[in-house]
């Protein structure tokens, strides 16, 4: 699908250049520091995993790079665009799954994905493929004609990262992907993610060790905001070790 | 504005499947007709200067409830998160709110001229004040949407949004009651803020430009104020 949404043609993104580039983040509200001076790349294509405990950062980190939240000081950019200045154009780039999944309860299936991609630029003659393809991908069509607030929760989850998949971003962002899922879910939206890495750049969050193991390539461990290191998973053996070592 | 048409889209279909403006608008329109028939029994004049200002009061104490979802059920759902992280501005998505919550209360208003027609059918009445009051009763209903809105947007309670709005509005239809407790200038501020101060002129037939100013400034701001606390986040 063409990235041209309502006219305004996306700049092409280089290959070299990194996915997500942030410089220097913070983030504060009032007293608390929930981020600080969190400087990393993360590069075309990979899967990107950051692990840390319950308020560590790794919400925040993702709800300034969807847009959701400016940062205080410092820099993010998604393909190069800055999401502060450049902000519609970065959102255009970037497909969003929030903690909670949330969709629209008096909608159907198949009427929140058409309405999330005309939201997200899909023009309405092409909306129709698109949510025929995400339905495909992501096994939606027993549930397609079904009213959201009747769904289990890992179809919730499913119909959240398809909404976010819909207008085929560059870079596709879960914060805690497989919470509140049962074991063959989980199983499901690992390899769903791990299918995803290569063709998009995906950043996803998790609190649990063997999570970000088993489907990320490279993983950022935080910690009080704060980030503590950047490891490749194929090169930390003992990734249990290296985690306990740094908190 | 094809962003605009989209939310606009969604925003109707929640608002008309939702039963409380169904209950809200039949409340409404239940309580007008029993005054229409009480006061058309009593005066035995073809004019609907009662009905109107029941309009007002019903408005003040109705759209409140109307517009109390419109945000604060986005945030408790967290629905709002996923909006403000789609490539659309703000404005649109406060826009598309407000004409979705203008279309309710217009369709309640639309309900009442029945009474109007009535009259024609029965009587001869003045048409020029009935006109002018839903002049008034249009920027009356736009201002409280406005109002609704913007106390939504902050807060996730629908009570604690509901509450706000009304009290901003009595405040606002009461202000020229504390305006001989006030020094100058204050006094003349608080004259000028009336709401009643603005509707009443439009109910007997007189439309001045100020009146229409007052309601289309206010409104305004409220939308305004709702979008810049929507960006600041």
């Amino acid at each position: 699908m063409s990235e041209d949404i309502k006219g305004h043609s996306l700049p092409p993104a280089g290959e070299d250049q990194p996915a997500v580039v942030a410089e220097a983040l913070t983030k504060r509200y009032g007293p608390v520091t929930a981020l600080q001076d969190l400087s990393l790349e993360i590069r075309r294509g990979e899967v990107f995993g950051l692990l840390g405990p319950n308020g560590s950062g790794k919400t925040t980190f993702i709800r300034m790079l969807a847009g959701y939240l400016a940062p205080t000081r410092g820099r993010l950019t998604v393909s190069g665009l800055d999401t502060v200045r450049d902000a519609l154009p970065a959102r255009r780039r970037l497909g969003y799954v929030p903690e909670a999944a949330p969709i629209y309860g008096h909608m159907r299936v198949h009427e929140f994905l058409t309405f999330m991609g005309r939201l997200r630029g899909i023009a309405p003659a092409d909306v129709g493929r698109a949510v025929d393809r995400v339905v495909e991908r992501l096994a939606l069509g027993d549930v397609l004609r079904k009213p959201t607030r009747a769904l289990s929760r890992g179809y919730r989850q499913r119909v959240a990262i398809a909404q976010a998949l819909i207008h085929e971003p560059e870079v596709v962002v879960l914060d805690e992907p497989t919470n509140g899922l049962d074991p063959r879910q989980i199983i499901e939206v690992r390899e769903l993610v791990r299918a995803l890495g290569g063709t998009h750049t995906v950043i996803m969050s998790s609190h649990i060790l063997t999570e970000v193991a088993r489907t990320a390539d490279r993983v950022a461990i935080l910690l009080g905001g704060r980030l503590l290191g950047v490891r490749s998973v194929a090169d930390t053996p003992d990734l249990e070790d290296w985690f306990l070592s740094l908190t | 504005m094809s962003a605009l048409a989209v939310l606009l889209r969604k925003e109707l279909h929640a608002t008309f499947t939702s039963p409380i403006g169904y209950v809200l608008a039949a409340v409404f329109l239940l309580v007008l007709g029993y005054s229409f028939a009480l006061t058309l029994f009593a005066t035995k004049t073809a004019n609907l200067i009662y009905i109107f200002h029941q309009m007002y009061v019903l408005s003040i104490l109705l759209v409140p409830v109307l517009m109390m979802r419109a945000f604060a059920e986005e945030r408790r759902a967290d629905t709002l998160e996923l909006l403000l992280t789609a490539p659309v501005r703000e404005v649109w998505i406060v826009l598309a709110k407000f004409l979705a919550g203008l279309a309710l209360v217009y369709g309640m208003y639309a309900g009442s001229v029945v009474y109007a027609v009535i009259l024609g059918l029965y009587g001869e009445p003045d048409w020029g004040p009935i006109y002018s009051s839903y002049l008034a009763l249009m920027l009356h209903g736009a201002l409280l949407v406005a109002i609704g809105l913007m106390t939504s947007s902050l807060t996730e309670n629908q009570v604690v949004s509901a509450a706000l709005s009304l009290g901003l509005a009595l405040m606002l239809w009461f202000a020229d009651s504390v305006a001989y407790l006030l020094p100058a200038p204050f006094d003349s501020l608080a004259i000028n803020l009336s709401l009643i101060g603005h509707f009443r002129p439009m109910v007997t037939g007189s439309v001045f430009v100020s009146d229409i100013g007052y309601f289309v400034t206010l409104a305004m701001l409220a939308l305004f104020l709702t979008t810049r606390w929507l960006a600041e986040r």
